[in-house]
C-alpha cells in the first residue's frame, strides 16, 4: 500500500488531502494513504449529480455513500483490498464527489475525551 | 473547501452535505487467538451482518494456523472481520476483529492508531494464545481489557490466576463474556471505554 496520489493540487490551488492538518490544536489525520480504515465517506451533492456518468466502481461507491460508509465497508462492497478502496476514495474525494470524515484525535493520538464520553453514553443506552 | 482554524468540521475531500457534516468514526479492536470468539463477538454487537475486508502483506506467510490466510506468490491477504454500531446522531463505532499472531503486528500498528482501545478475548482452555495480543497492547500503551470467553468446561477459573499467567497489569480490567450475547458484549465495551477514560487526559 505505497500508492501515493495525494499530492494532486485542487483547482483552487489548495491542498486537497494533506498528510496532517492542524485545527485549533487538534491533529487530524487526513485522506490519501493515511486515510484510516474507519474513515467515513458520504456522497456530496456534486457526486450524486455526476454519479450516472462515473465508471462503475466509482458510481457504486458514490451511490452507496448516501448512507455513511467506512473505508472498510467500501472495500467489502467492491470486494477489493483496503489499499485499492483507499485510492478510489481519495480520487473521488479530490474531485468533490465524496466527503471524507476523519477521526478526531487529541495531541496524544487518542480519541478526544468528549468523544469517549459520548461513546459511553451511547453504549449505556443500548 | 478546508476548515477555518477553530472550525469543528473534521472532513477532507469534497463538501459534506448538511446532514453529514458532524459525522465521526471511532474504532475498537477485538483481538485474540484463532477460534477465540472474535467473529462471534463482532456479530453479536454489529447492526449489520459482519463484513470482511482484506489487507495485503508483502512477506510470505509461514503458518497454517489460520484458515483466513491465503498465500499468494509474494503477497498474502489477511482477512479481517468488522462490524458497525451507530452510537448517536453522528458517532459511528467500528469493531475490527484482528488476527492475534505476532506476525500480523505490522497490521496492528495501522489499526491501533487512533483506536479507543482493544478487547483481548481469551479462551480459558488455551490461555497462552492471547499472550501476544496482551503483550502488544501493553507495549504500545493502547488501553485494553481482557474478556474471558465462557466456553463450556471453563467454570471456576480464577481471574487472578489468569492475570498472573498472562501478566495482565493490575489496572487493566478482566471480565467474563459470552461472545454470543449482545448485552454481555456491550458490558465489555462499556468496561473498555471507562478504562480508556481513566487513561485519557
Ligand atoms: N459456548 C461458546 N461458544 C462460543 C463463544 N464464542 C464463540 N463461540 C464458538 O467458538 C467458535 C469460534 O468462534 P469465532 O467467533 O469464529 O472465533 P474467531 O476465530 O476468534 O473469530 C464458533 O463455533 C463459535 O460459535 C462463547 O462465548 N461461548
Ligand atoms: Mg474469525
Amino acid at each position: 500500500m505505497t500508492v501515493d496520489r495525494r499530492q494532486r493540487a485542487h483547482a483552487d490551488g489548495g491542498r486537497v488531502v494533506p498528510n496532517y492538518a492542524f485545527t485549533a490544536g487538534r491533529t487530524r489525520s487526513t485522506a490519501g494513504t493515511d486515510m484510516p480504515i474507519e474513515a467515513l465517506v458520504t456522497a456530496t451533492d456534486t457526486g450524486l449529480a455526476k454519479a450516472p456518468g462515473l465508471p462503475p466502481e466509482s458510481r457504486a461507491i458514490v451511490e452507496a455513500s448516501t448512507v455513511p460508509q467506512s473505508l472498510a465497508e467500501i472495500g467489502a462492497l467492491l470486494d477489493v483490498p483496503i489499499g485499492v478502496a483507499r485510492v478510489l476514495v481519495s480520487d473521488l474525494a479530490a474531485e468533490d464527489h465524496l466527503a471524507v470524515h476523519l477521526p478526531l484525535v487529541g495531541p496524544d493520538g487518542r480519541p478526544r475525551r468528549e468523544l469517549l464520553e459520548r461513546l459511553l453514553d451511547g453504549l449505556r443506552a443500548r | 473547501m478546508d476548515s477555518e482554524p477553530g472550525d469543528r468540521r473534521v472532513s477532507a475531500g469534497g463538501t459534506a452535505t448538511r446532514e453529514a457534516r458532524d459525522l465521526l468514526p471511532l474504532k475498537i479492536l477485538i483481538a485474540g487467538g484463532f477460534g477465540v470468539g472474535k467473529t462471534t463477538l463482532v456479530a453479536a454487537l454489529s447492526e449489520v451482518p459482519p463484513l470482511s475486508t482484506e489487507q495485503q502483506m508483502t512477506s510470505l506467510s509461514d503458518g497454517v494456523d489460520d484458515t483466513s490466510i491465503v498465500p499468494e506468490k509474494t503477497t498474502t491477504t489477511v482477512a479481517m472481520d468488522f462490524g458497525r454500531v451507530t452510537v448517536d446522531d453522528s458517532l459511528v463505532l467500528y469493531l475490527f476483529g484482528t488476527p492475534g499472531q505476532s506476525r500480523f503486528w505490522f497490521m496492528w500498528d495501522e489499526l491501533a492508531r487512533g483506536a479507543v482501545g482493544a478487547v483481548v478475548l481469551v479462551d480459558l482452555r488455551r490461555i497462552d494464545d492471547s499472550f501476544a495480543a496482551i503483550d502488544y497492547f501493553e507495549n504500545r500503551g493502547l488501553p485494553f481489557v481482557v474478556a474471558l470467553n465462557s466456553f463450556p468446561g471453563t467454570d471456576g477459573v480464577d481471574v487472578d490466576v489468569v492475570r498472573d499467567a498472562l501478566a495482565v497489569p493490575a489496572r487493566c480490567p478482566i471480565r467474563y463474556v459470552d461472545a454470543r450475547d449482545d448485552a454481555s458484549c456491550t458490558d465489555v465495551l462499556i468496561t473498555l471505554v471507562e478504562h480508556s477514560l481513566t487513561r485519557s487526559a
